[in-house]
């Protein structure tokens, strides 16, 4: 017993160490370089461009919250509770936005809805303001929403289960009285985190104002230090960049802190989620053909279209032309298919996998000492990583140990390990919880040793969520941008980093080309690891959808 | 004749290809109460819900009070239904009090919500949980969340109550004091009402007539007297409660017997396989010249394993023929209809 306790008390001040190594310190070392070589930086954050960029970032946040909240939870609503025509489709489609790269989506709308883009070649009608504050923020809504929408089909699942919107049909409410006084109200908390996620995320989000803002001289926080690292030999700029990349943490905290204050306690009381899949009342009403036409018609526009005319782009023979069939090429893919490319694409899957593989056992053992009191502090450090900055994180990283191993993989690698932590800890942590404790007693009074209940009864059900989180990691770290752009070194880029590159290079048919190859990467084996996730919990679900669940009491 | 308050005609409901109710007809008139009584899975909260209005039927009809309102093709939405439900699990809404779930059905009527809160503080505390009107169900046990539950369906003034497995999760004692409580308001209303359970004594204490239902399909309807006595076959006979199953000497059949319908005294020699304390009464399990047979006898134990006895028989229910009691008899086996149901 005393082994176990001291092999528990060693893991826990290995992770924790691991996790100040790539959180506290950098942040550490950053407030430090500030203080110490800030003199001369309140003129900087005087200047207008500066005020101008932390005004942009905010009010960004603030705009596509506003917007991708309510579209996030119409879009659950309409999803989860209603028999839409090709409802199972849908569940897929409006998830696209996640496995397309957000720079990738940035510039295929761009392609979609700019100038000499895909519906000014064929209707000749185009958005100028697509590249600009207002493109940008439509552009992260549409990458925001597939956030929401997960979050609250969660909710949905775990805390307005069907029975309660029964209850009030029964209770001689109609369908928008339910809506009002009963599902709405119970969504609040996951509305409420969604929100706050969004915003955080935005204040965080770089690659779409930087596809499609800096060309309209749109810039953010996230983007004014890129830009400041990239193109200043100012030493007095980097000081700015870390000054303005802490700045971030600090709203960050100060959204963060009062939310979870509030909302914490009530999320923590949420109850196992109900696979009852039926729809509140089995009325076919005419109106879910409006829903199915309204949902398909967003994706279309938000995601089909731009990456129809993101493909258009890439065979076309040169931009202006008609992507009609004597246009067509490859040569725009064999531009770009270099042996440069290939080792981009080399590194990329490397780091994407290695990163995955660390984070799911570190995401493990956190998830494991989080039931001890020990590892609690731990979780929340972890828990943290999620909502801080990637600009932050890449610069932290570069003062703390740029030295060493700035622009090498590893560098590179540390970041995807202090930004995606909590990404992998979550759903192993929520897969843990659901398995009830009683399922390793049983285990164990049939005769099985730790271990073996363990190996038994544990890691079956949530090998579905060990590879979940070994997957999103990989895709994730697969078009990070964020920070690789900030971190990476000759002989060091990542694919998305060439990508990105490019989209800067003005070259449309090769970056086109890029963008097509690097989404496809994604998406090949994001749909092959889905279909086996699918396959892994299917057996399980098919035991509890039975129609009449009788729990014992 | 007032049209029935609830008539299911040919109801057939399926999830997706698995049939959860086949041809079902039942009527239930103005201020009966009619228990649904079947093993789990046998349809019965299925069939709640699309008289509800929460599935729509794959053929046949429900009707309310003379209106057709859930067809294949045609559906009136629950709440334009004039009924209510307690649900199994309660389906108290997290995120609001005892009160103003008990208000929320006056509040779709319309009523103000002071005058909805009075409305519901009545009820409630007619229920003896006033005092609980400010909680959440978090805060509750759960035989007071059921009671709000019950408290919710009797503020919709409906004219048919639909209870679905209410007492499932409420242990022997609550059980008790929410059936009590439940049968009085069902007096007091005058409505109709279909009442599901597994559990055939207190199915048969409660109804004016019972349906019994294993499958998805309607073994039996008759007055609850009338489900015990007469069973339509074993299967019936094995949902309200123990039976032994004899062959009659000459040959010609087999007959359901009741354990209370035997007498330990008579002509009959048999011997002592089993017996077990009940409380109330004593179970012995008999080995006849017949097969099987278990008696019920007021008070405790008379006899022991082993002992040599004499029974007589005072009924007995003639089955069908072609019944075949699946190993009851025959087997050496301890025959599982002798279990006293849960």
């Amino acid at each position: 017993m005393a082994g176990a306790r001291g092999l528990r008390g060693a893991t826990a001040g290995v992770v924790g160490l691991a996790a100040a190594a790539v959180v506290l310190v950098p942040l550490l070392v950053m407030a430090r370089t500030v203080w110490v070589e800030g003199a001369g930086l309140d003129d900087m954050l005087a200047s207008p461009g500066l005020g101008r960029a932390v005004r942009n970032t905010f009010m960004l946040a603030l705009a596509v919250t506003v917007l991708s909240v309510p579209l996030g939870t119409l879009l659950a609503l309409g999803l989860r509770r209603t028999d839409l025509p090709g409802r199972s489709f849908w569940r897929v489609a409006v998830l696209l936005p996640v496995l397309v790269p957000d720079f990738v989506l940035g510039y295929s709308w761009l392609r979609a809805y700019g100038r000499a883009g895909f519906t000014d070649d064929l209707l000749g009608a185009h958005w100028s303001a697509v590249q600009g504050p207002v493109g940008v923020t439509v552009v992260v809504v549409v990458n925001a929403v597939p956030l929401v929408y997960l979050i609250t089909a969660v909710g949905l699942a775990a805390r307005a289960e069907p029975a309660m919107e029964r209850a009030a049909r029964a209770s001689g409410a109609g369908a928008l009285s339910v809506l009002r006084t009963i599902t709405l109200p119970l969504l609040r908390p996951a509305t409420a985190t969604a929100a706050v996620l969004v915003f955080v995320l935005t204040l965080g989000t770089f690659a779409i104002p930087q596809v499609m803002g800096s060309p309209a001289g749109f810039t953010t926080i996230t983007t004014r230090i890129y830009a400041n690292l990239a193109r200043s030999s100012d030493p007095l700029a980097f000081v700015e960049a870390v000054s303005l990349a802490l700045l971030l943490v600090v709203i960050t905290v100060l959204v963060v802190a009062p939310a979870d204050a509030l909302l914490g306690p009530r999320l923590r009381v949420t109850r196992v989620a109900s696979t009852d899949p039926a729809s509140a009342s089995g009325n076919r009403t005419a109106g879910r053909w409006v829903a199915a036409t309204g949902i398909g018609c967003y994706s279309l526009l938000a995601v089909g279209l731009p990456l129809l005319a993101l493909v258009s782009t890439a065979i076309t023979r040169a931009v202006g032309l008609p992507p009609s069939p004597e246009n067509w090429t490859f040569a725009n893919f064999g531009s770009v298919l270099t042996p440069r490319t290939g080792e981009a694409l080399g590194r990329s899957l490397l780091l994407a996998a290695a990163a995955a593989s660390v984070l799911v056992l570190l995401g493990g053992l956190v998830a494991a000492l989080e039931r001890s009191r020990s590892g609690r502090g731990v979780a929340t450090l972890v828990t943290l990583t999620l909502v801080l900055p990637g600009s932050t994180l890449a610069l932290g990283m570069l003062i703390a140990y740029g030295r060493w191993i700035g622009g090498t993989l590893v560098i590179i690698l540390l970041a995807y390990i202090a930004k995606l932590w909590a990404i992998a800890h979550r759903p192993i942590s929520g897969a843990l919880d659901r398995l009830p404790p009683d399922e390793l007693h049983a285990s164990r009074v049939s005769g099985a040793s730790p271990l073996t209940a363990i190996r038994t009864v544990v890691v079956r059900p949530l090998a579905p969520a060990l590879l979940a989180a070994w997957l999103v990691c990989f895709l994730t770290a697969l078009h990070e941008v964020t920070m690789s752009s900030l971190l990476y070194g000759p002989g060091s880029e990542t694919l998305a980093v060439v990508v990105l590159n490019s989209t800067e290079l003005g070259q449309v048919g090769a970056t086109s080309a890029l963008s097509v190859v690097i989404t496809v990467l994604l998406l090949l084996p994001a749909l092959g690891f889905w279909f086996l996730i699918r396959r892994l919990t299917r057996d399980r679900m098919t035991v509890t959808a039975v129609p009449e669940p009788v729990r014992a009491g | 004749m007032p049209a029935d308050t609830l008539q299911l005609r040919g109801l057939c409901v399926a999830y997706g290809t698995v049939a959860a109710l086949s041809e079902v007809d039942l009527s239930v008139a103005p201020g009966e109460v009619l228990a649904l009584l079947g093993p789990s899975g046998s349809g019965k909260s299925t069939l709640l819900h699309t008289v509800a209005g929460f599935h729509p039927p794959k053929s046949g009809e429900v009707w309310l009070s003379g209106r057709r309102v859930s067809s294949p093709t045609s559906s009136v939405p629950p709440e334009r239904r004039d009924l209510a439900m307690v649900f199994q699990n309660y389906a108290l809404w997290p995120h609001l009090s005892a009160l103003d779930t008990v208000a929320y059905p006056a509040r779709r009527r319309g009523e103000s919500r002071a005058r909805a809160r009075e409305q519901a503080m009545v009820i409630l505390k007619r229920l003896n949980v006033g005092h609980l009107s400010g909680r959440h169900p978090a805060e509750l046990s759960g035989g007071e969340q059921q009671r709000v539950g019950l408290a919710r369906a009797l503020a919709r003034q409906a004219s048919l109550y639909l209870f679905d497995e209410p007492t499932a999760h409420l242990d022997t004692h609550v059980r008790g004091v929410f059936l009590e409580e439940l049968v009085t308001r069902q007096r007091d209303t005058g409505a109709a009402a279909v009442y599901a359970a597994h559990d055939a004594e207190e199915t048969l204490g409660l109804a004016d007539r019972v349906a019994l239902l294993a499958a998805g399909r309607v073994l039996q309807v008759g007055s609850p007297e009338q489900v015990y006595s007469e069973p339509v076959d074993l299967l019936a006979a094995q949902l309200t409660g123990p039976a032994s199953v004899l062959t009659v000497p000459n040959g010609s059949g087999q007959v359901l017997v009741r354990p209370e319908w035997v007498a330990l005294s008579g002509v009959r020699p048999a011997r002592i396989r089993d017996v077990w304390f009940r409380g109330p009464h004593s179970d012995y399990l008999l080995d006849t010249d017949q097969g099987r047979l278990l008696v019920r006898e007021s008070g405790p134990p008379a006899h022991r394993r082993d002992d040599q006895v004499t029974w007589n028989l005072r009924r007995f229910w003639p089955l069908p023929p072609g019944q075949t009691p699946p190993s009851q008899t025959s087997s050496g086996q301890v025959p599982s209809n002798l279990a006293v149901p849960e």
